[in-house]
Formats: C-alpha cells, sequence, structure tokens
C-alpha cells in the first residue's frame, strides 16, 4: 500500500451532496480493505460556492482509487503519489464535528 | 469425563459472534443466496469444533455434507469430495463417482440444495487441498452467490507461505460477491480460566503459557499434573505417557496413517495389542472417525509421529502398507498406499501405486499432485528400461506443464527425449518433442523450438503412420503459422485433423480443427468464424477444454485482427469465463492480456486496467502475458496522468521477455517513449526508441511507430515513410489524415493524439473533448492550451463544468438515476445500467426520496414531473 493525495476539485454543489458522497465512500471503501484505506479529506470552498476535496488515501495502485471511485461515483481529477510526510503540527480541529 | 467436558465449554466458549455470522450465512442459503465462509485461524484454535457446533445445530434443515483434505504430502485428487459421495444426494455421488473434473462436481454441488432446504457443505484443512479440491472451490465461491449453498471451508492461516495454492485462490475470489471470510481467534484469559475451573492449575500460568490455544489448553489440562507442559507436544506426549504399552502400540500405527485407520488394519499392523483401541477411545487419545480411528486432531497425530524412532516408522510403514495391499482399498485409494509404499522404502510397491496415483491425479485435474506422484516412482525409476523411464518422464513434463511449472516441464521432457533415443523409439521420441516444443513456445524461445518441430518431422517422415503424426503434422502447422506461411500451416493442420480424426484422437483432432479454421478465418471472416464456432461448440461437449479455450481465444483474435469490435465484445467475456471456469490458466492470461490491449485501444482505459491486474495476479510463469499487461498499466496510467507509470516500465524490463520476440520489445520501447515524452523527458524519448531502431525490424510499421514518439520529441522532423497507416501519415506530416485512419481503426485516444498536433481551432475542440471523455487529463491540458494560444475562447476546464440546476438541487447524477427509477427500473438493474455497485446506487436513491421529500419511488417519479426535473432528458 502506497500513500496518494487525490484532488476532488468543485465535485459537489452543496455540502449535504459531500456528505452523501463520503457515506457511499466508507460503505464501499469498507468492502475492499485490502485495496484503499481512506485517511483523511480537507473540504474545499470553491470559487463557485461549490465544495470540493483533497483526500489522502492509502492504496494499492493507482487504478484501485479510480476504482474505487467509480463504483461510490466520486470525482477523481488528479492522483498524486505521496513520497513522504512531514507532520509540523497537527490538523485543526474538524469544522462540522 | 472431565476432559471431554472442559473441550466442550472451550468449544463454546467466545465463539457466539463466529456462530452468528454461520446462522446468518445459513439464513440467507435457505432463501437462494449462498455464500463460501472462509474460515481461518492456527492450528487448534477451535475451527472444526465451532463448525461442528453449528452443523449439528442446522443439520436437519440443511442436505448437510461434511469432507476434509489429508494431511499427506502428496493427497488423493478430490480426497474431500470422495469423502462425502456415501452421503451425497443422487447428482453430486454421481458427478464424484464418474471420474469427473472440477467443474462437473461443482456445477452438481450447486444444484444439489433447494430453497428451504439448502446444501450445507463443510470442507475441513483447505491449506492440504489437492489441486483439484481447490479448482472445485474456486468455482463454488465465483457461483454460490446466486443457489441455496453454503459452504464452508476451513483452513490454517499460519500455514500459508505467499505462493501456497490456497492463498493464490484466495486472492482469486477476493472480488467475488458470494465469498466472505471469517476469523477464529484464540481465547482470552477469562476463558481459559473457566476451561481450568475444577483442574488443580494455575489458570494465569495455563493462560501464559497456551497463549489462549483451547487445543493446547484442552490437552494440558489432559496432561495432568501441576506444571503446564511447554509445549503443545510436550503436552500431547503427556497425555499418551499415560496409556499402557499395548494402546501405545494402536496410538502409534493409528499416527502413521493419516487421516485415519480401519480396526482390521490395526489388528493386522499391532496384532492383540489392538484390543486397547477402546482404552485409547476412552482416554481420549483417538476417537472413532467415519472409515476407522483417527485423532482428535492433526496437532497430536504429528507429535506422537515424530516421537517414534526412524526403524519403528519403517517397520509401521511396512506392517500399513501390507495391511492396505491385502484389502480392497488398496485399488480405491492408491495415493495412501503410495505414500506408504514410499516411507516403507518398498520399491516395487511404489512403481506399481505411484504411476496410478499420478494418472488418477491427472484424471481429475490435480497436476500438481499428479507430478510429485510420478516424481516418487522416478526416485525408485533408476533400474528401468530407457521406455518404461520415458513414460514417467513424459507424464510427468506434462502434470508440471499442467501446473504452471514450465521450467521443470521443459528439463523432464528433454531427459524423455534422451530416453527415447536410447530405447530407439521414434515416433515417441518425435512424438516428445512436440511436447517440448509446446513449452518453449509458452516460454518465447521459438528459435529453440522450431528446431524441434524440424527434428520431429524428420524422425516421423517414413515412418508407417500412426496417432503420434497427427501431433507432429499439428506442430509443424503451428510452426508455419508463425512464419506467416498460410498456405503450409493449412496443409499440415488438415493432414493432421485427417490423422486425428483416424486414429480416434479427439484431442488433436479437436486443436488442429481449431487451427485449420483459424486460418481460414484470416482470409474469409464469416466463414471461419462459423468454423472456429462449430469447432468450441464440439469442443465443449466432449469436455476438451484446452481445445475450446484455444477456439475461444482465436474467436477473440480473429475479430482484433479484422477490427471487428463487435465480435471481440460478442466472445471476450465468454473467453475469459470459460478458461477461468475450466482452469485453462494460461488461455485465461492470453486472453487478458490481449483484452487489456484491446481496452487500451478502445480507450476503455478502466476496463484495460481491470484486465491487465487480472493479469498480474496470476502467479504463474508466462513472460509475455506479465510484460503486455505492464506496459499496458504504463500507459494507462500515463495518459491519465496517474503516478506509477516508471514503476510498470521497470517491471516489464525485469520480466525478461527472450530478445526474439520482437514485437514485445517494440512495444515496450514505444511505452517508454510515450511515458517520456508525457514527463517531457526527451533526452529519455532518444534512449527508448534508437536502440531498437538501429536493427534491422521485422515488422515494417513497428519503426514508424517508434519514429512518430522521436518526431513528437523534437527529434525528428517531417519525414515520408513507406506505408500508408497512420504512423506514417503523422510523420509526414499529414495529422487529420492520420486522425482519420485513427478513427477508423476506432482508437478514440491515438485520434486526439493527432488532432492535437494540427492546427485547425476545430479539430482541437474535438481532440480537448475527446481528451475530456477519455479522462486523458495531461494531454487535455497540452490541447486546452494550445486553443487558448490559438484565440479560441470558452475552453471548458473539466467534464463536470456542466452541473445543471434544479429546484430540489439534484446532481447530475441523482437525476440520471431519478430518470431509470421514473422508467420502472430495478436498483440493480440501474446499477448495471450505469456501471455502479448496486449500493452506490441504494445511496442515490435514497437521496433522491430525501431531497425530493418523497416517501416512495411512485412519489418520487410524481415529484419529478410536477418539478419538471425530467423534461430535457
Amino acid at each position: 500500500m502506497e500513500t496518494y493525495v487525490i484532488l476532488r476539485r468543485a465535485g459537489w454543489r452543496t455540502v449535504d451532496d459531500l456528505a452523501a458522497a463520503a457515506e457511499r465512500s466508507t460503505t464501499e471503501g469498507e468492502r475492499m480493505p485490502d485495496d484503499v484505506a481512506w485517511i483523511r479529506s480537507y473540504v474545499l470552498e470553491e470559487l463557485d460556492g461549490s465544495v470540493g476535496t483533497v483526500c489522502v488515501y492509502r492504496a494499492s495502485s493507482p487504478e484501485a482509487i479510480r476504482r474505487h471511485a467509480r463504483i461510490a461515483d466520486l470525482p477523481v481529477d488528479e492522483i498524486v503519489k505521496v513520497a513522504d510526510t512531514v507532520i509540523v503540527r497537527p490538523d485543526p480541529a474538524p469544522v462540522a464535528a | 469425563m472431565a476432559i471431554i467436558e472442559s473441550a466442550r465449554i472451550g468449544a463454546l466458549l467466545e465463539r457466539d459472534e463466529l456462530l452468528e455470522g454461520l446462522r446468518k450465512a445459513f439464513a440467507d442459503a435457505r432463501a437462494g443466496h449462498g455464500t463460501l465462509l472462509l474460515v481461518g485461524g492456527e492450528a487448534g484454535v477451535g475451527k472444526t469444533t465451532a463448525t461442528r457446533v453449528f452443523f449439528e445445530e442446522v443439520d436437519h434443515d440443511a442436505i448437510g455434507l461434511w469432507g476434509g483434505c489429508d494431511p499427506l504430502a502428496t493427497p488423493p485428487p478430490l480426497g474431500p469430495f470422495l469423502e462425502i459421495v456415501a452421503g451425497a444426494p443422487a447428482g453430486v455421488a454421481a458427478a464424484v463417482d464418474a471420474d469427473s473434473g472440477a467443474h462437473t462436481i461443482a456445477m452438481a454441488l450447486l444444484a444439489a440444495g433447494q430453497r428451504g432446504l439448502p446444501l450445507l457443505l463443510v470442507l475441513e484443512d483447505m491449506h492440504w487441498a489437492d489441486e483439484a479440491t481447490l479448482d472445485v472451490l474456486r468455482v463454488l465461491g465465483r457461483r454460490a452467490g446466486g443457489t441455496p449453498t453454503l459452504v464452508i471451508a476451513t483452513y490454517r492461516d499460519d500455514e500459508l507461505e505467499r505462493d501456497h495454492p490456497l492463498r493464490v485462490m484466495l486472492g482469486d475470489l477476493a472480488t467475488s460477491d458470494g465469498v466472505r471470510r471469517l476469523q477464529v481467534d484464540r481465547l482470552s484469559a477469562a476463558a481459559v480460566a473457566r476451561m481450568a475451573e475444577g483442574h488443580d492449575v494455575d489458570p494465569a500460568a495455563l493462560y501464559r503459557r497456551t497463549s489462549g490455544n483451547p487445543f493446547y489448553v484442552t490437552e494440558a489440562l489432559a496432561a495432568g499434573g501441576d506444571d503446564v507442559p511447554a509445549t503443545v507436544r510436550d503436552a500431547v506426549l503427556a497425555r499418551v505417557a499415560r496409556l499402557g504399552p499395548h494402546a501405545t502400540a494402536v496410538v502409534e500405527a493409528v499416527s502413521i496413517a493419516p487421516p485415519s485407520l480401519d480396526a482390521g488394519s490395526i489388528l493386522a499392523v499391532v496384532g492383540e495389542a489392538s484390543e486397547s483401541i477402546d482404552e485409547c477411545l476412552a482416554s481420549g487419545a483417538l476417537r472413532t472417525d467415519d472409515g476407522g480411528i483417527a485423532f482428535r486432531h492433526e496437532l497430536a497425530r504429528v507429535a506422537v509421529e515424530e516421537s517414534i524412532s526412524p526403524a519403528r516408522r519403517l517397520a509401521l510403514h511396512r506392517s500399513v502398507l501390507l495391511a492396505l495391499t491385502d484389502s480392497p482399498r488398496a485399488t480405491s485409494d492408491v495415493a495412501r498406499v503410495a505414500h506408504h509404499a514410499e516411507q516403507a522404502a518398498d520399491r516395487e510397491a511404489v512403481l506399481r501405486f505411484a504411476p496410478a496415483a499420478a494418472a488418477e491425479a491427472a484424471r481429475r485435474g490435480a497436476y500438481r499432485e499428479a507430478a510429485a506422484q510420478y516424481a516418487r516412482a522416478l526416485r525408485f525409476g533408476d533400474d528401468l528400461s530407457p521406455g518404461d523411464r520415458a513414460d514417467l518422464l513424459e507424464g510427468r513434463s506434462r502434470a508440471c506443464y499442467l501446473a504452471d511449472d514450465q521450467t521443470e516441464a521443459i528439463q523432464v521432457i528433454r531427459e524423455a527425449i534422451l530416453c527415447r533415443q536410447a530405447q530407439g523409439a521414434p515416433l515417441e521420441e518425435a512424438r516428445a518433442l512436440t511436447e517440448l516444443t509446446d513449452y518453449l513456445w509458452c516460454r518465447g524461445y521459438n528459435g529453440e523450438a522450431n528446431e524441434a518441430v524440424f527434428r520431429a518431422s524428420q524422425l516421423a517422415a517414413g515412418l508407417p503412420e500412426r496417432r503420434g503424426h497427427a501431433y507432429v503434422f499439428h506442430t509443424q502447422a503451428l510452426e508455419a503459422l508463425g512464419r506467416g506461411d498460410l498456405e503450409a500451416s493449412l496443409e499440415h493442420a488438415r493432414r493432421a485433423l485427417e490423422l486425428g480424426e483416424r486414429f480416434g484422437d479427439e484431442t488433436i483432432a479437436g486443436h488442429a480443427r481449431v487451427t485449420v479454421a483459424g486460418i481460414q478465418a484470416r482470409s474469409d471472416l464469416e466463414q471461419g468464424i462459423d468454423l472456429l464456432e462449430e469447432a468450441v461448440e464440439s469442443a465443449r461437449r466432449q469436455g476438451e477444454h484446452e481445445v475450446a479455450a484455444r477456439g475461444l481465444n482465436g474467436l477473440v483474435f480473429r475479430g482484433i485482427e479484422w477490427n471487428r469490435h463487435d465480435l471481440v465484445e460478442r466472445y471476450i467475456d465468454d473467453a475469459i469465463e470459460y478458461c477461468t471456469e475450466h482452469t485453462e490458466d494460461l488461455w485465461r492470461i492470453n486472453v487478458l492480456a490481449v483484452a487489456a490491449r484491446w481496452a487500451l485501444d478502445r480507450g476503455r482505459w478502466d476496463d484495460a486496467a481491470g484486465y491487465a491486474n487480472a493479469v498480474l495476479d496470476d502467479p504463474r510463469e508466462s513472460p509475455w502475458t506479465h510484460h503486455e499487461a505492464l506496459c499496458v498499466l504504463a500507459l494507462v496510467r500515463t495518459r491519465r496522468g496517474d503516478p506509477g507509470a516508471r514503476e510498470a516500465l521497470a517491471d516489464a524490463t525485469a520480466v525478461g521477455v527472450p530478445r526474439e520476440e520482437e514485437f514485445a520489445h517494440v512495444d515496450l520501447a514505444a511505452a517508454r517513449a510515450e511515458v517520456a515524452w508525457y514527463e517531457r523527458a526527451m533526452g529519455d524519448v532518444d534512449a527508448a526508441t534508437a536502440a531498437m531502431l538501429s536493427a534491422e525490424l521485422g515488422d515494417p510499421t513497428a519503426a514508424s511507430r517508434l519514429r512518430f514518439w522521436r518526431r513528437l520529441a523534437g527529434l525528428e522532423g517531417d519525414t515520408r515513410v513507406d506505408g500508408s497507416g497512420p504512423y506514417a501519415l503523422s510523420l509526414a506530416g499529414r495529422w487529420q489524415e492520420a486522425a482519420n485512419a485513427w478513427a477508423e481503426a476506432s482508437c478514440p485516444y491515438e485520434t486526439a493524439l493527432a488532432l492535437a498536433h494540427t492546427d485547425d481551432v476545430d479539430a482541437l475542440r474535438q481532440a480537448h473533448a475527446e481528451c475530456l471523455r477519455l479522462g486523458a487529463r495531461p494531454l487535455a491540458t497540452v490541447v486546452a492550451r494550445k486553443l487558448r494560444e490559438s484565440g479560441a475562447r470558452d475552453v471548458p476546464r473539466g467534464p463536470r463544468a456542466a452541473t445543471r440546476s434544479n429546484e430540489a438541487e439534484l446532481t447530475p447524477r441523482e437525476l440520471e438515476v431519478l430518470g431509470l427509477v421514473a422508467d420502472g427500473l430495478r436498483n440493480a438493474d440501474i446499477a448495471e445500467r450505469l456501471f455502479l455497485s448496486p449500493r452506490t446506487v441504494d445511496h442515490h436513491v435514497s437521496a433522491i426520496l430525501r431531497k425530493l421529500d418523497a416517501r416512495s419511488r411512485g412519489e418520487a417519479t410524481a415529484a419529478a414531473g410536477r418539478l419538471g426535473l425530467l423534461e430535457d432528458r
């Protein structure tokens, strides 16, 4: 398993749509535990009023990320492999926890 | 009886969750939704005990069958299924008795259950399973989902090394819907303490030492004494040490004859000591099994067997061998007899029973076991005549080949050829040479293979015609085909067909039919396709699976060759399915690799990656298919802008396809050039292509294809080259014509790539739209920049820019799903239509209902009509 960052820019009209997508993502992800593991996401406030995400995943291959996205119906703009992690401070507390 | 009591308590402690899982799967199976449950856990953790409790609980509501694999180094083929025959429904028993292969047996099992009275099949100790048994399990796993069948397969998960056949199969089944895995864990300290109640032992020490392994706990308690034995082995031996000398003799005899020994044989082996069988049973050291007396657990058996001195073990094996060969079981249980024959170092018995066991295993499709039985015979066969030795070597070679050990197959058939020479049997030698040729072709050693064909044809020429000639002619036909000499190939194939039919050899006749039809399809597609279909149909009827698999591969290839994608679509799934079900593995990965390239060319990158990964998941030695899959994967990644293209190329290089497979090396060079071009590493484009281009290339389009990338990288200017193909047109700078040629060949990405090099704004827009549709992000970016530079406005940024507004704020996908709901489709059909998982469709439908404030699909449809949501469909 490698670590990847996935850009899903302006993927959803509303935060509710994103929440529904997140639920699908979790359900499908749990069905392929050997291939993808969702680590965390940052929700983006896009200029056109929609929302996007930057997601960090562990995955067996880029194709596994795309397969997960396809069956859970999530957009994918770009997949980038993470070479290393530098953690300076912990993540801020989630806004809508 | 305190021991048995504590074992029973141990069986039920902390197993609620496991039993619930089994009960739920059983309820589903009753309703027609079957499952293959894989129950894993370490040796002695209680897989069998828990399964047994569940089995007894539901047995009267099911057709219950229970079979297990034997811990022999070379188990009998389909062992667990032979065990269940006695109590099995007629259809299943008939399939097993009739010497059927794995597929037929699996289908009979799946047909045995019915709603309300499902089939409950327990298969124990699958880590010891023979190849044919695993094949049955694979089919059960793929198909149980839609049938009233519950299969529970137990296995030791701590004994599966990386390349263990069961582990490979678990990987194959990972994505099947009807397969689930359950884990049996060790007991907690509290549970161990409960088992220790009434025993004079410190529960904490017992837990520390046994780590909560229930078998170890039970044995330690049975061993008695104040101290907990240091190992499971010590615990078992301490218990045995308390038996009298006669009982010990019985226990030792049973220990060397897994899985069990019948009372008659025990009497023959230990004489009057056999009166102590009852003592062994009462003490709990042994138990009665269907056919005889067995250990309560394999761990106990191994502990006792290992404690016997080598000389005593040899004597025991001799006695057991004598007892077994005296009984009618000898002929039906040859694998077991062969085992004792070898352990007893009885040459004559090994040479009698091991080849019989090998033939039996091969007939059942357990090729790994067949190869091992032949090897066993060969270990004792130094003094055989060359002809007899060659028979064994040929058998072993074929079994190795079918078990995907091609390196060994090649080495062994070479030895057989030498034996045939020594024997002075030229036609048999020629026949062995045709086998060698097959194996060499598989590995891509074409030069050596073709030499063998030549030698075989020389040997066979002038001899009176026999069955062997059919094989020689057919190999000659394939060799000629490889050279592109269709006329000679057709002539040889027809002679092979005629001889195959005359001598009643359906295998070679079937192969020859496929070859003849394949050649005819090259000149007349429709007629050739009809012939190929007939050949496949007849092979299917006769159970000639390799012929059918090869014919289905041929149908796919001809479709690709003629650019008839409708034909490819029609046959590809059928070919993959057939090869998978009948474990024609080499043909399966072959068609998958071809399918990967085909899907890549069609711009179907998800499919291409799926096919490629299916090839790569296969552990078999097959250089070309893995090389091809890695090239395809590298191209999918680079064209999408995904990471990992370079890694895939490095892996492809590491596969090491023989130099003489020129097309594979051209594929790799072109893929390396394309990846380098996207990375703007023009020096690497040069490095990837220069060496290949300096050599003489057999295929004229190969040079244009490599120079195409050099031109894109600015290493070459416009050049006129021979030929009119799209690469030649591109090299001449005739991009629009090249694009047309690519479109004609149904290659959308190549079309877009050619259009991207025109200066026409409409063509560029077309290229851009195509890139967005394909998900070719890097090329889309290049084209978008070029469009903006040429003054075009409104270049869309991505495929999702067209989000429509609607009152209920449904997403485009939700609108799409709503439309299909309104059409009356069920969720499963919607999932299929939109290539989504059924669960995702469930999610979408609930979101739609929520947003439309609807309580049912009907209400949602009505609301959609009211709001005018579906008007512009």
